[in-house]
């Protein structure tokens, strides 16, 4: 993403967002004693619990952003904020630059018709219609002619892959494909952006690794902004532009993949990252020195954005430290030793 | 670890003793404050006349304003007497249509109805039905019946609806509604009749909305429950698209509750014919006034012959709506099925006016009645008394009076009335909280404020004499149906047909064994209530957990000692439950027993209705209502465990 995008209005922007649920939860973000105190605690005072925590974030045209955490951190809370199907208690939240919180009903429902459709963990379809019907149930909503939100279903429904199977009943059909048609309602509304809580848990390890490419590909082709919850760390990996990692209710690091990984915020983020293959997210940028004289101009090109694993590939197979080559330019060199402490982590952690 | 599965069970008894040691020794100690009081100021053993209130003057004064008002005061003219005629009316163009189609054209419309959402065997099914109410001359009483219940189970299912909506969508009506729902369900039908008599006469009106009283309730309740019971994430999603609120309900709640709105709707119209049939005795007509009278006279074959038509509609409709609610959910393809299905209807009916074909032939009836009575006849003079060895069916009705029945009531009766409260209390705390308790106490002593003290615990004789029979008849069937597969499904389909009898039509046979008395009442009440015992006992038994059934067995228990230690304990829920349903079940039969000469409480009712002494009977049900709220919660466990259930 380039600095022209940047500069843009973020599609979601969410600052100092709280969401408590219990007895007169409102008192409870304004009352600086109370939000102090840490979850136990604060329910055993209150009753309340606070799903979700003075959270800031914007949500960039185009990206994937990635929500993750541990089961119980507040994510799901999170993303129905987004479209108030859960009202948060306090903060601020904007589409678009326009606040969702002060929006009526009439808007509200315009903002879930047409702008933002989400995806769930057990599907949600309607068990009394057919893929089609489900598929075109956002339309239905909307006020579409019957032949008409059809006609368009069904183009969606092929581009997910259920061609054929526009007239079976979700429970004739496989866990993955069922998502396929929650993903396929979700996209029929041609959503600005689209938001999943954790749309794959529920799936086998192969069909969620099918469903994650079939994601990374639709991404890839329409570029639609998306918000994805998530409690795996290497779906949020695979899938993120940028990550924030959620505990307790507070986001406890945002960052990109690499920074994740790279550079951990807290012991906790340290932690959870801990297993992952380094090689694999961090890239060449961290390994990365700059050229002094004595090195050779002939090593094989990489691009800055490649790697630590595929620079390992070239430079085993050189036989001599890569250059990092951004348009033209050599930005530096990585050689063996600095590509070994990466994977090793003993390198300096990048910024 | 297998040990700790096993013997578990064994150790929640003595917890619970402990428990009840607890609350017996609290209930001891407030007995002995209160009951040298109150022997001190009321002495003897019944209910102490001091404490009663005479409701007759006031009632007898209430019923005669009404009676003649009826005709001149604002109220009735403006209202009741618009929802009597809008009923008079309705109850009478359903009639007409029926008599117009012909019985070629009803038994098509029926089987083609039948056929559509059941399949061909239950189309069949229905002809069949059909074919024999017309060739036992019942023809149009059936279509009396019919039209009765058209008009009473669309009321009940619009009222029902409305009122689960209600509960459906709004959690404080939920609150307010699911009580009162509750209480309707455990209450004997014949509770009704007398409010709606005394206020529309009696006549059709009375009988329909009686009916509608009865039968909306489980409309209502399985509406909300259905409602209520939609996925959540289903919900979420709809709303996640920017539905209307409206939009939701009906593009999701409603369909995603279709299984409980069609089992709704089949329970509707079991409790609207069971009521139907009932209410003859108020003005109903049809198949149910033809058993009513035919009973009055001890015409068994008159009885059998309109006892007949009553089962086989109660199978046929049970069964059809049954199937709808089973089938599979689409709708679209179907619609021209059933177009094609209306418009054969349409022509077999046509046809048969075209030949001059409306009423049933009589060329093609049997007289049933004469041919049964000879048999009833016979059975009188050769098993009623007598019969070597094992005596007669007269002699031991009435041996089971003499010893059983008699013992019993004047046991209850000599009992100390403040005993009675006692014991009362005593077992409805035992089983479940104090506030279950101290509601029973309440209604008991109601009925002794009542007045009708000593007729109560008449019938409470023997609604406890058919229970225990119920139980042990039930308990022993049921045990022996969960050990083996084959009796189990030998006796499904004799159950599933008990179950869908209405409590009128089980008299019939009795009256033929017995003669009239209370032995018969409690007879019927037992044959009326055993299906239910006997289902839950065996379902209970049968989802024991399989693990703990395994572990037992691993450790080599016979199957006696399994049943014992395992099994039985941990079907207690279910067994409670059937003691609790046998005794709503039974009570209902023996308040009907009064018509054939079961007494107490029963009688006073249609003794009131017969004789137009409104008071006694409004008296009389006022106390079935007390006496069902007791038994209802002397025998519940813990209400939380079956509001879950329900
Ligand atoms: N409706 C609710 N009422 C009370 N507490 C809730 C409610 N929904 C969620 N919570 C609590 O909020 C916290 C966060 O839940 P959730 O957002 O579902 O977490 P996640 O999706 O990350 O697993 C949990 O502690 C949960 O118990
Ligand atoms: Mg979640």
């Amino acid at each position: 993403m380039s600095e022209a995008v940047l500069a843009e209005t973020p599609v979601f922007s969410v600052n100092g967002l709280w969401k408590v649920f219990g007895p007169k939860a409102d008192r409870i973000p304004a009352d600086p004693e109370l939000t102090a105190l840490d979850p136990a605690d604060l329910r055993a005072r209150t009753g309340c619990t606070a799903a979700v925590r003075d959270v800031s974030f914007d949500v960039r045209k185009g990206e994937v952003f990635v929500v993750m955490g541990l089961s119980g951190s507040g994510k799901s809370t999170l993303v129905r904020c987004l479209t108030r199907l859960i009202e948060p208690t306090a903060g601020t939240l904007a589409i678009d630059g326009e606040d969702v919180r002060a929006m009526d009903k009439p808007r509200l429902r315009e903002l879930r018709r047409h702008r933002a459709a989400m995806v769930f963990q057990h599907f949600g379809l309607l068990p009394h219609r057919t893929v089609l019907d489900n598929v075109a149930y956002g339309l239905e909503i909307q006020g579409l002619g019957k032949a008409e939100r059809r006609a368009r279903a069904a183009e969606v429904v092929a581009k997910v892959g259920l061609e054929g199977m526009e007239q079976r009943r979700p429970s004739q059909l496989s866990g993955g494909q069922r998502q396929r048609v929650g993903l396929a309602r979700a996209l029929a509304v041609d959503p600005e952006v689209l938001l999943f809580d954790e749309p794959f848990s529920a799936l086998d390890p192969l069909i969620r690794r099918d469903m994650q490419e079939e994601v990374v590909r639709l991404h890839r082709e329409e570029g639609r902004t998306m918000v994805f919850i998530t409690h795996d760390l290497s779906e949020a990996l695979k899938l993120g532009d940028r990550i924030a990692l959620m505990r307790d209710g507070k986001v406890v690091q945002l960052g990109t993949p690499e920074e994740i990984v790279g550079s951990p915020a807290d012991d906790y983020v340290r932690e959870f990252v801990r297993d992952v293959p380094r090689e694999q997210v961090l890239t060449v940028r961290t390994a990365m020195r700059t050229p002094t004289d004595g090195d050779a101009v002939t090593g094989p090109a990489v691009a800055p954005d490649a790697t630590v694993s595929e620079a390992i590939e070239a430079v085993a197979r050189a036989g001599e430290p890569a250059r990092v080559v951004d348009e033209g330019r050599c930005l530096g060199v990585v050689d063996a030793d600095g590509l070994l402490g990466v994977v090793a982590g003993t390198a300096k952690e990048a910024v | 670890m297998a040990a700790i599965t096993v013997f578990s069970p064994r150790t929640l008894p003595a917890v619970l003793k402990h428990r009840a040691v607890h609350k017996l020794g609290l209930l001891a100690l407030a007995a002995a404050v209160l009951v040298p009081l109150a022997n001190a100021r009321w002495t003897g053993g019944a209910w102490p006349d001091a404490l009663t209130v005479d409701l007759t003057k006031p009632l007898t004064e209430a019923s005669t304003w009404i009676v003649d008002n009826r005709d001149t005061h604002p109220l009735f003219l403006y209202f009741f007497g618009h929802v009597s005629n809008a009923i008079v009316l309705a109850v009478r163009a359903v009639y007409l249509v029926l008599l117009a189609a012909g019985w070629a054209g009803v038994t098509a419309l029926g089987a083609l109805v039948a056929w559509r959402v059941a399949g061909l065997r239950l189309a069949l099914g229905t002809v069949a039905a059909f074919l024999t109410c017309g060739w036992l001359g019942m023809w149009v009483p059936t279509m009396q019946t019919l039209a009765l219940m058209v008009v009473a189970v669309a009321a009940s299912v619009v009222v029902g609806a409305l009122l689960g909506l209600a509960g459906g969508l709004s959690d404080r009506l939920n609150r307010a509604l699911r009580p009162v729902l509750d209480t309707m369900q455990v209450l004997p039908a014949y509770a009704y009749l007398l409010p709606v008599v005394l206020v529309f006469g009696m006549g059709v009106p009375a009988a329909v909305l009686a009916t509608v009283v009865y039968a909306a309730p489980p409309m209502a309740r399985l509406t909300a429950l259905g409602l209520r019971g939609a996925d959540k994430e289903v919900l979420e999603a709809v709303r996640s698209l920017g539905a209307t609120a409206r939009q939701g309900l009906l593009t999701a709640r409603i369909p995603l509750a279709r299984k409980e709105l069609l089992l709704g709707l089949n329970q509707t119209i079991m409790m609207a014919l069971s009521m139907a049939v009932i209410a003859s005795v108020i003005g109903a007509g049809g198949l149910g006034d033809r058993v009513y009278q035919a009973l009055a006279s001890v015409d068994v074959g008159a009885a059998l012959a309109a006892g007949i038509p009553i089962v086989l509609l109660a199978v046929v409709l049970d069964r059809v709506t049954g199937a709808a609610g089973n089938g599979s959910t689409s709708a679209e393809p179907r619609r021209t099925g059933w177009l094609y299905a209306l418009v054969a209807a349409l022509a077999i009916a046509v046809a048969g006016r075209l030949m001059g074909r409306l009423d049933w032939p009589d060329a093609w009836t049997v007289r049933i009645a004469e041919p049964v009575n000879r048999a009833v006849d016979w059975m009188t003079a050769h098993l009623y008394s007598g019969v070597p060895v094992i005596g007669g069916t007269a002699d031991w009705a009435a041996h089971f009076t003499t010893w059983v029945l008699n013992p019993l009531r004047d046991g209850l009766t000599w009992l100390p009335w403040w005993s009675v409260l006692l014991l009362v209390a005593a077992l409805a705390w035992l089983i479940g909280t104090w506030q279950t308790a101290l509601t029973a106490v309440l209604v008991m002593a109601a009925i002794g404020v009542l007045g009708v003290w000593t007729p109560a615990l008449d019938t409470l004789s023997q609604v406890l004499a058919a229970v225990a029979v119920t139980l042990v008849i039930g308990f022993a069937t049921g045990i022996a149906a969960a050990r083996s597969d084959r009796l189990e499904r030998a006796l499904r389909p004799v159950l599933d047909v008990f179950q869908t009898m209405p409590q009128f039509v089980y008299l019939i046979p009795v009256v033929a064994l017995f003669g009239v008395g209370r032995a018969p009442a409690v007879a019927a009440a037992v044959v009326y209530a055993l299906p239910a015992v006997v289902r839950i006992t065996t379902q209970g038994l049968r989802q024991v957990d399989a693990a703990a059934m395994e572990s037992s067995s691993s450790l080599g228990a016979t199957s006696w000692q399994q049943l014992r230690q395992v099994q039985l304990p941990l079907a207690r829920p279910a067994l409670l439950l059937a003691v609790n349903q046998g005794v709503v079940l039974v009570l209902a039969v023996v308040i009907i027993g009064g018509l054939v000469g079961g007494g107490a409480l029963g009688y006073d009712v249609v003794f009131g209705l017969a004789q137009g002494d409104l008071a006694t009977g409004l008296v009389a049900g006022a106390a079935i209502v007390c006496l069902g709220l007791m038994l209802d919660r002397v025998t519940q466990p813990t209400e939380r465990r079956t509001k879950k259930g329900a």
